[in-house]
This record gives C-alpha cells, structure tokens and sequence, in this order.
C-alpha cells in the first residue's frame, strides 16, 4: 500500500551555518553548578547583571563573556535527558491520547457556502460542527490546544521558552518552518495567538495519510523540537563565547 | 468463522457502496463518480464508471429489484441511474437544494428515495409520470444542521434521519399517490407528510453518524459522535418512549450499524474494525469486535533493537511502531451494509472503508 | 449620478467590509442555537458549591477518598457562574492530589464498574481537561503571547524564571496528566470523545 506518511518529511534544520559553531570554547567551566534545563532553574543573579541592561551588542557579548562559566554545557545537558523526559512522558501520552480521539474524521461539506467544502475549524460559520477544544498542560510554558470540528482539527503548540534567547530561538525556528509550510501539508502558516506553532489536519489528510503516523508526527515534533531549540541555544552560547573572547583578548 | 472477504479496489476513500441484489454488481462512490464492478471468479473488475456529478459523490444507493442506481454529491445533485441495453442512462433529480447531498437510500418500496442534505432538508423524491421527472418534497421542519444519514422504515413512509444537531429523528415521508396508507404502528396512528414521530437527543451529545430501524421496525438504533450507540423502544403514538438506551463505550465513534436481528447490533467506525452488541428492551451491551484477532492483519512485528524500544516507550509512550494496523481496514469504516439475509436474520454483511476496500463478513 | 449620495464616515471607512452579515440572518448556520444541544441543566449556586465542597473535605478528612471523588463527579456545575464553576475545580483538584498514585486505578474501576459510572469518569475527564486549561488564553483572545518576566537580556539564567513561581501549578499539572493517563485506560479513548461531543461543559 502506498501511504504517504508525513514523518518521513521531518522538519528540516535551520541552514547550516546558524548552529555549526562547534569551536571548543577554552573557558573552564565549573561542573558543579549544571542548572536542570526543565522549569526548575536557581543560579545565583549577578550584580553585574543589572548594569548591563542595555541592548547594544557589543554589551550583550560581555554579558555573555561574563556569564560563560555558567552555561550548562553540553555532555550534562544530555546526560540529564531521561529524568526529562520521565516527565515528558505523561505529557506526550495525554497529548497522543488526545489526538487520537480528536482525529475522527469526516467529509463534510460547507453548510453556508454552497459547492464548499471548508475546514469547518477555521471557518468556524456552523457552531454545532465544533466540538469542545482541549487544553493539555505541561507547566503553564508548555501546552497543546486541540480544536477540533467534523472535518478539521486544528493542533497549536506552545513550545517551553525558558527566556528571551529561547524566546528568539523559538520563533526564529518556527517561522522558519512556516515559511516552508506547503512541504509539511499539516502546518499552518500562522500560529493561533498565544502559541507558537499550529497544526491543522483535515478529512483528506487522514484520508490520504495513516492516522497514527499523523498523531506520531505531532508527537515526534513536540519532542524533537524542545531538543532542538537547547542544542541551538548551545550553539550560540558557543559561538558568542568564542566572539567575546576574541573581542576581549585585545584588552587584556 | 470463515475469513472475511477482502476487495481492494484503490487507495482513495470509499464514501459508500451499495450490492446489487444477485451481489453480481458492486457500486461504490469514489471521487466524483460512481464505478460500477462486476463479479469475476473471485475478485470484482471494473466494468462501468458512471460520470455525472462534477463534487464529491457523497453516497449510492442499488434499488434489489428494479436495479436503478440513485447517487448524490456534493455538487447539490442526485441523480437516478436507469438500466439500458446499452449502459446506464442518469435523470436529474429536481431536489430544489441549495447545499451538498449527503445520503440517499431508496425505499423499501422502492417507488421513492429519500436524499438528505447540507440545506437542511431531507428531500423526499418521487417520479411524477405526467412530467417524466424525479420530483421532491422537502422534510423541513425541526432539521437543523445537515443530515447525516437517513434510514427507511419497512412500511417505506416512516423515515429515520440522524443530523449534526445531534438529534436522531422520526419523520413521516407519506406521499399521497404515492403510496398506501399505512397501517398504524408503535411510531403513529395517522402519518400526514412531516409527522414528527420522535426527536432523541444523547446527554452527551455528538453529531449522529448513522440511523437504522430494527427489522421489525418497532426499534430505532442511532450512532453518535460520542461513541454511544442508542436504541429507542416507543411505546405508542404521541408516548414517551418506554426505553431510550445509550450504550457509551470506551472506543472511538461509529460511523455506520446495522440490525442482525431484533436483538442484534452491529457497528463499526472509526476504530476500523466492526463490534457487535446485543440486548433488548431491558438493556443492551458490547460483547466484543467482529475480527479474530489472530490472522487478521498482516501484523508482522518489526525486528526492534531492545534500545529503540526502550527509547519509543520512554521518549513518545508506544510500544510499538509499525504502519500497519491490526485490523482488515486499513482506515475508518464509513459504510456498513446487510449483503445477505435469510430468515429475518442478517447473515453477511459488508464493509467499505476510506481506505478503499470492500470487505464481506459473516454476521 | 452617485448612488451614494451623503458621505458619511460609515461610508468613506473601510469597516463595513468586515461586517458578518450572516450573523444578520436569522436562517444562517451562524446563528444555531447551541442551547439545543443539551437538555435544560439545573442552576448550581456559589453556595451550594461551597456546601459540597465542606463535605468534600470532611470525607477526604476521614479517610473516604473515593466518597470524596464521587461527591464531586455527581454535581457537576454545568449551570452556574464562573466563580462556582472555578471554586468546584479547585475541590476536585485537592481530591486528586490527595489520592496516591497506587490508588488511582483501581479507584477508577470500581466507580467505573458501578452503574452510572461512566457518566461520571467522562465528568472527570472534562475536569481535567478544564484544570489543565487553567492559565492559557482563552480560544479567541488576544493575550501577550509569552509571559516573559521583565528582564532584557535574557542571558541571564538567573533570577524568577517563569516556572519557578509556579511551581505548585505545574506539580498540579502532572498530577492531572497521571490522572489523565489512568482514566484513558479505564475507560478507554470514548471518554475523550465525549469530553469534546457534550455540550453541558464545566
């Protein structure tokens, strides 16, 4: 059976050149100090800190150069991902569940449009084809919202951003995919406010595409995506490491 | 139990399929026509498309007897398909609506077809000898949203019809010159056209999937999006009904059932795989799924490293990850059909699904 | 000659383009009355539901958690204003965090094996759901989209990060999400659905 399944179409990676830095940063960085990368997060705030509020970026990399010895680095960052994702798990679990249930399906044609046929979600003209959205929560940072219609269900993720640079990263990124939205058919190109990235499936994609691969999709998505944002926050932390350096060597 | 048996056809959506009555003609909708295949041996090949409707066609309907074919789309049409030595010729059907056609099924007298719609209407059709048309005559009153499916009563005057508004409905479809008047039954005495013989509502709610009246008539089955089905005894014209029971269950919607017999039900949908419950007046129940498990399927298990099943169930909360499902269809069940009945029991019936098969099973 | 003869800034504006005029006709699908969707439900007051949640707590106090969850799952407050609604929340949320992880299971099938009981584990799953919308933004509103602390760098890892003041909320969150886990398996992915079909919401 020919089936196209949207897996194999996985988000590509942001270019290159954005995340390649892999110079090996000379700071010494204690191990102690290894900051959880989930929602409990205590390091101590530098007085410094304060001053440095400005936007210019020359000052942004001294902040940067200041606060290297605590950017958590990468080994402990993996080491740490299976106490992360025990509590991922419950989450992607609801979130599977959920959508399993919300993937039913039908051909329904426009009830005020004659000829249409319409993703009733986004048309939202026939009240009684929508049924009741569901929220599944994380933490107040993370969560999914299900919309679901008769012939359409419409999926936004609230992607976790523990601060700005996340903050950036994460919209950098999705507005990447969005850009791209016609090669993952399920992605919309605007995200529902108060999310950063939506899905929406009609009757023809799970017509034309295996149900659970679509609900695997998501999934895989949710998980590869949190990676992704830290691996890129790793990146740049790395490469604005090795910028402040250089810039700082003249002065020392 | 014999396995069922499993026709292919394509990979497009099936919306509906419809046995001649000698089961030597298969009509199914696919795409925005009809495809006629005839009996070969074993497997059913492709004899006739019937091209006619320029939308999706949403249903077709085999009249036993006189072998007309009646199909509606979502271009607003309907049209019934005569039987000729040289292939079969359509009519358009006046339906004065102005939405999709959802469901078309002729009666048991098969002088009429009922054809639900996105209008809000139930259009009952009829064919008016003086001016050689199919005409219709608007079921209108409590419709609130487009119907979904529609279900004749035996005395083919009472005519159930499910609707998005959730409700589950019992209308008189009496057409004067048309048929006899009908003898009084538990649903009314006297039946003028749009005789409302009962309105249900589940507490849950959900869109109704699909109507169907026991064998004996004096029973109402409906599915709901809320995975319940619901069976409905009246007790008399202008009654409330003695039982009105909501079977919820833990499984995902039906789209379509079937009566085996008074005390028989059979439903399938999204889960891809039919169940079967039975009951009566004092309550009914889910006994089990229609598929033996054990061959079902071609469910061969992937060879796994024991690390990436770990890492599946730790990291996504599955167990396994395979692109086949266990089950005969591939994809939700859209259609069920008796295919073959002896004694007042439904001993086959058959199956058509989004994932472009046709499946025969034992009852 | 101009059909339009004053101009006004109604006319001149380009905000008439955007009217619904669906919404102007009775006849329009828009304009489906949703309150057929469900039978008539009984009005819950404030009072009532600080009542039940008093007894609530006394059960929970002496021992009798699945009294306590029954208590709450029977009286829903589909009818009542928001402050009721959110107050019985908050009861049924303490109920589930009172109750061991061990015991979830077979709690859930004993209610769920009794008569009527799936009415009242599909009463759970829409609490659930509901407690686990608590701090997003509603469907249709317009709320600042991350709720970043004030702090402009961002570099810095430091300081009141969003998660760590609401650390009870989210502990709250995977308690519901174990609760979540647990009732699917009893009774099954139908209660989810019936969450999204029913119209009497919470």
């Amino acid at each position: 059976m020919e089936v196209r399944t949207p897996s194999s179409r996985c988000p590509t990676l942001p270019p290159k050149e954005a995340r390649s830095c892999d110079i090996e940063p000379r700071v010494s960085r204690p191990r102690n100090e290894v900051p959880d990368r989930g929602s409990n997060h205590h390091l101590d705030k530098p007085p410094q800190q304060q001053q440095l509020e400005q936007q210019s970026c020359l000052l942004l990399l001294l902040v940067l150069a200041i606060h290297l010895p605590n950017m958590p680095p990468l080994r402990e960052a993996t080491a740490q991902r299976s106490a992360f994702s025990q509590s991922l798990r419950p989450y992607l679990q609801c979130v599977r569940s959920s959508l399993i249930a919300a993937l039913t399906l039908s051909n329904f044609a426009s009830q005020t449009t004659e000829r249409h046929n319409v993703p009733e979600i986004e048309a939202q003209t026939s009240p009684e084809v929508l049924l009741t959205p569901l929220t599944i929560a994380r933490n107040e940072n993370e969560r999914v919202l299900i919309e679901p219609s008769i012939n359409s269900v419409r999926i936004s993720i609230k992607i976790k951003q523990a601060d700005e640079i996340e903050n950036l990263l994460v919209h950098k990124f999705t507005r990447f995919l969005e850009m791209r939205a016609e090669s993952f058919f399920i992605l919309r190109r605007k995200p529902i406010p108060g999310y950063d990235i939506s899905f929406l499936i009609t009757n023809f994609h799970t017509e034309e595409m295996l149900k659970h691969k679509l609900v695997d999709f998501i999934i895989e998505f949710q998980e590869e995506v949190d990676k992704e944002i830290s691996e890129m926050k790793l990146f740049l932390n790395a490469r604005a490491r090795f910028v402040a350096e250089s810039f700082l060597t003249p002065f020392d | 139990m014999a396995a069922p048996e499993v026709h292919h056809l394509f990979h497009n959506p099936i919306a509906d399929h419809s046995f001649s009555a000698d089961h030597s003609t298969l009509a199914v909708a696919r795409d925005s026509s009809v495809e006629l295949y005839s009996k070969a041996g074993n497997a059913f090949k492709l004899a006739d498309v019937l091209k006619g409707h320029d939308k999706t066609v949403t249903s077709v309907d085999i009249a036993p007897n006189s072998g007309r074919i009646v199909s509606c789309s979502q271009d607003r049409n309907a049209l019934v398909w005569e039987p000729s030595p040289t292939g079969y010729k359509p009519t358009l059907v006046l339906l004065r609506i102005s939405r999709a056609a959802t469901f078309v099924r002729w009666s048991p007298s098969e002088t009429k077809f009922a054809v639900g719609s996105g209008d809000r209407v139930i259009a009952v059709c009829y064919f008016e000898e003086e001016n050689d048309w199919w005409v219709s005559k608007h079921l209108k009153k409590p419709i609130r949203s487009t119907i979904t499916s529609v279900a004749w009563h035996p005395n083919s005057v009472l005519l159930a019809a499910g609707s998005t508004d959730a409700h589950a409905r019992v209308l008189s479809a009496f057409v004067k010159g048309v048929d006899e008047r009908p003898e009084p039954c538990v649903w009314g005495e006297r039946l003028p056209f749009n005789t409302i013989c009962g309105e249900y509502l589940n507490n849950s709610a959900g869109w109704v999937h699909s109507v169907a009246f026991s064998p004996s008539g004096n029973a109402l089955a409906f599915a709901a999006h809320d995975s319940s089905v619901t069976v409905v005894y009246p007790s008399g014209p202008e009654q409330p009904p003695k039982a009105v029971l909501s079977i919820p269950t833990q499984l995902l919607p039906f789209k379509s059932l079937l009566w085996k017999a008074e005390d028989e039900i059979i439903a399938a949908g999204y889960d891809c795989e039919a169940f079967r419950f039975q009951g009566g007046e004092g309550g009914w129940q889910l006994v089990g799924t229609m598929e033996s498990k054990g061959h079902a399927g071609a469910g061969e298990q992937r060879e796994e490293s024991a690390l990436n099943m770990f890492r599946q169930m730790d990291l996504k909360g599955k167990v396994k990850d395979n692109t086949q499902l266990k089950t005969v269809h591939q994809n939700t069940i859209s259609n069920i059909r008796p295919y073959e009945v002896s004694g007042g029991k439904v001993t086959k019936f058959s199956s058509s699904g989004v994932d472009g098969r046709v499946v025969i099973w034992n009852a | 000659m101009s059909i339009i003869q004053q101009h006004t800034a109604a006319t001149l504006g380009d905000a008439w383009r955007t009217v619904n005029i669906d919404i102007l006709n009775e006849d329009s699908s828009v304009n489906f009355d949703t309150t057929t969707l469900h039978p008539p439900q009984p009005e819950i007051s404030e009072a009532d539901v600080r009542n039940l949640s008093t007894q609530v707590r006394q059960l929970l106090r002496g021992g009798d958690a699945e009294g306590a969850l029954r208590g709450c799952l029977e009286t829903p407050v589909y009818n009542g204003v928001d402050a009721a609604k959110e107050a019985h929340l908050q009861t049924l949320i303490e109920v589930l965090q009172s109750i061991k992880a061990s015991d979830m299971t077979p709690l859930l099938k004993g209610i769920y094996a009794a008569p009527g009981g799936s009415e009242l584990l599909d009463v759970l799953m829409k609490y659930i759901y509901k407690g686990m919308a608590v701090g997003a933004p509603a469907t249709a509103g317009l709320k600042s989209p991350a709720k970043m602390t004030p702090q402009s760098t961002g570099f810095s890892q430091v300081g009141s990060r969003p998660g760590v003041a609401n650390e009870s909320a989210s502990a709250a969150m995977s308690v519901l999400l174990s609760w979540h886990e647990k009732l699917v398996e009893v009774a099954g992915l139908g209660c989810i659905g019936r969450t999204m079909t029913d119209w009497r919401r919470v």
